[in-house]
């Protein structure tokens, strides 16, 4: 966020949330919502594109099909293990560790998308926050340059903030 | 169900903040029955132990299994706990993906029971092998002599399947931990709790931004787990069905194992589920809305597993194949009958009952069902294993199978060694999903209607 200050506005209920968010967004504000859980309507108003983390999948899933594939047939031909006729890269048989290797990386992949995108570990910075977010109230976190702080906790307010807060520093 | 919360089966009157007070209080210091329970586990544990050191002193003769009879106990167990595992990614990805919000209080502990399960699944094979400290050489690790494991046997593609399983759910059922782990972490008040639960939840502060991206990722693991989960059973079937023996070389197999994971899977989470509930007071959180859902499942799988039986008898009747017929004939007449006639008891008939609503309704009812299902799936196991394996195609080499105490040691322990990591689990982190239950629960507003028109 920017500027030097960050007002942290504490909402009860979501409708008055929703208010401040679009108001924070008309006046062209830089904000961080809180909220105890995911909810459309917040995602809607803060943001609706799709998330990136998809990339993440898709492509561990390419890199693991590959992978997965590549393991077993290069495998199989530097130790070949004849049995009957039977072809040494087997691809039907190579399909379940491609399969799985697939899912794997994926998984993985996407796990590391979340770390990126969601910007974790950040174990000590948390900048705006206020540990009644993860209960039972909704928050919102605004950042200002040094005069602007009244004129924004106004806004807070008036949308319905239970209370208002000025914080030194980002 | 007039008591409880709309359509989401809460008890009414519950808010956010009551969500987080139920939950959290799970994780206040242990009474003297958890110590109890855990001694009990820790026990269990060490009997397992003594008994795998026995065997491993004196060798493979210890266990009970023989030619022609090479598949036991240990494979017994191992098909056992891969299936317990499987409802739990049932319970969080699939019915994630349809959207049935009867699994937001029970697929926590589900995907625990998942994670621990594998890890009691996955000890044993390794036992089985009789040398685990070669279990390295399932992997294709690079050796001296360039030497690789055969991708086109079934035991390789297991070796494949369940550690990805093991890691895909370990990974699904943190990534869901971590907004309910940073909820403890505010509520947190001891420093070692603060400090756990500060590194676990990563930093985690629920903005905007983290829920977007948390939520599509979630929506992907979910969509990742579910072939997954159907894939693993399949190729826990295929061991059996890849081989030539009568009653194993079946196509029905893959359906067969998923639905019997399943269905050993839901019981196991009543099994779970019903005690904590009473102990910890979560009747607010958990409601007959949340069994009925779970009974359906138990009654849906229990039919596709009973159909599976019938299936196998018509077709060894139907390929005129001596082999098969006899197989069939040898399962509920042979020397392994009670445990063929149990089997049909647990899994056919005892479930048939739960059609009776004032039946599925009695919380006591249900437990003892799933203690009776979970029985009925480690005889199915059972009956697989043994009789196919004592009754192949050369009667000069027919055999019998008798267990020895350091299998019943080794098959105890591993009962043990699950309910220490669940104990221990539901004692230091939330065994119920936070936030997932406020998503679904209509959110606080001033006015009412005022979000539709948002």
């Amino acid at each position: 966020m920017r500027g030097s200050k960050v007002i942290v506005g504490v909402f009860s209920y979501m409708d008055d949330l929703v208010r401040a968010i679009r108001k924070a967004k008309k006046e062209g504000l830089d904000y961080r919502v809180f909220s105890p859980m995911a909810h459309p309507v917040i995602e809607e108003n803060t943001m609706p594109q799709a998330s990136s983390v998809r990339l993440f999948t898709l492509f561990g899933g390419i890199l693991g099909c590959i992978g997965g594939f590549a393991l077993a047939i290069w495998c199989s031909l530097d130790w070949p293990l004849r049995v009957s006729a039977k072809a040494i890269v087997s691809v039907p048989a190579f399909v379940v560790i491609g399969y799985e290797c697939t899912i794997l990386i994926s998984a993985l992949a996407t796990f590391l998308g979340i770390l990126h995108f969601c910007r974790l570990p950040d174990i000590l910075r948390k900048v705006g926050y206020d540990p009644r977010f993860t209960d039972d109230k909704f928050g919102i976190a605004v950042g200002a340059e040094d005069g602007k702080e009244e004129a924004i906790s106004k806004i807070l307010s008036e949308c319905g903030a239970d209370e208002v807060e000025v914080r030194e520093g980002l | 169900m007039s008591e409880t919360h709309g359509d989401i089966g809460l008890k009414e009157g519950v808010t956010y903040s009551r969500v987080n007070d139920l939950v959290l209080n799970m994780l206040k210091p242990p009474t003297f029955g958890w110590y109890c329970l855990f001694f009990l586990a820790i026990s269990a544990v060490c009997w397992g132990a003594a008994s795998f050191t026995r065997q491993v002193l004196d060798g493979m003769q210890r266990a009970g299994i023989n030619q022609p009879i090479a598949w036991g106990v240990y494979i017994t167990n191992f098909v056992f706990w891969v299936g317990i595992a499987h409802s739990g990614t049932l319970i969080s990805a699939i019915l994630f993906l349809f959207r049935a919000k009867f699994r937001m209080p029970i697929y926590r502990l589900a995907e625990a029971m998942t994670v621990f399960a594998v890890l009691t699944a996955g000890l044993f094979p390794l036992i089985h092998v009789g040398r685990p400290w070669f279990a390295y050489w399932l992997l294709p690790y690079p050796n001296e002599r360039a030497l690789w494991p055969n991708f086109r046997s079934p035991l390789l593609w297991d070796v494949f399947a369940v550690s990805t399983y093991l890691t895909v759910s370990a990974t699904f059922f943190y990534v869901g931990l971590i907004p309910d782990i940073a909820a403890a972490r505010d509520k947190a008040k001891t420093f070692f709790r603060k400090l756990l639960y500060s590194i676990t939840s990563l930093g985690w502060t629920g903005n905007h931004s983290q829920w977007k991206h948390y939520m599509s990722a979630y929506l992907f693991f979910a969509g990742l787990a579910t072939p997954l989960v159907v894939s693993v059973h399949s190729v826990v079937s295929w061991d059996f069905a890849m081989g030539n023996v009568p009653g194993w070389h079946a196509t029905i197999f893959p359906p067969y194992f998923v639905a019997g994971a399943i269905f050993s899977g839901v019981a196991m989470v009543l099994t779970l589920i019903i005690p904590l509930r009473k102990v910890f007071g979560l009747e607010e959180l958990i409601t007959p809305f949340h069994f009925e859902g779970m009974v359906k499942l138990i009654l849906l799988t229990s039919g596709i597993v009973t159909y599976s039986y019938i299936t196998e008898f018509y077709i060894a009747w139907f390929s005129n194949n001596p082999f098969e017929r006899y197989q069939f004939w040898f399962r509920p007449f042979g020397d392994f009958k009670l445990a063929f006639w149990g089997m049909v008891f647990c899994n056919c008939v005892a479930p048939l009952t739960l059609w009776i609503k004032k039946l599925r309704r009695n919380i006591g009812y249900l437990f003892a069902i799933s203690l009776v299902i979970n029985v009925g799936m480690w005889l199915e196991r059972f009956n697989i294993i043994f009789t196919s394996l004592s009754r192949e195609f050369v009667p000069a080499a027919w055999g019998n199978y008798n267990f020895s105490w350091v299998e019943t040691g080794i098959t105890v322990g591993a009962f043990g060694w699950f309910s220490m990591f669940m104990l221990l689990f539901i004692k230091f982190f939330p065994a119920v999903a936070i936030s997932e239950i406020k998503e679904i629960m209509p959110p606080p507003v001033r006015e009412e209607g005022a979000l539709e028109a948002h």
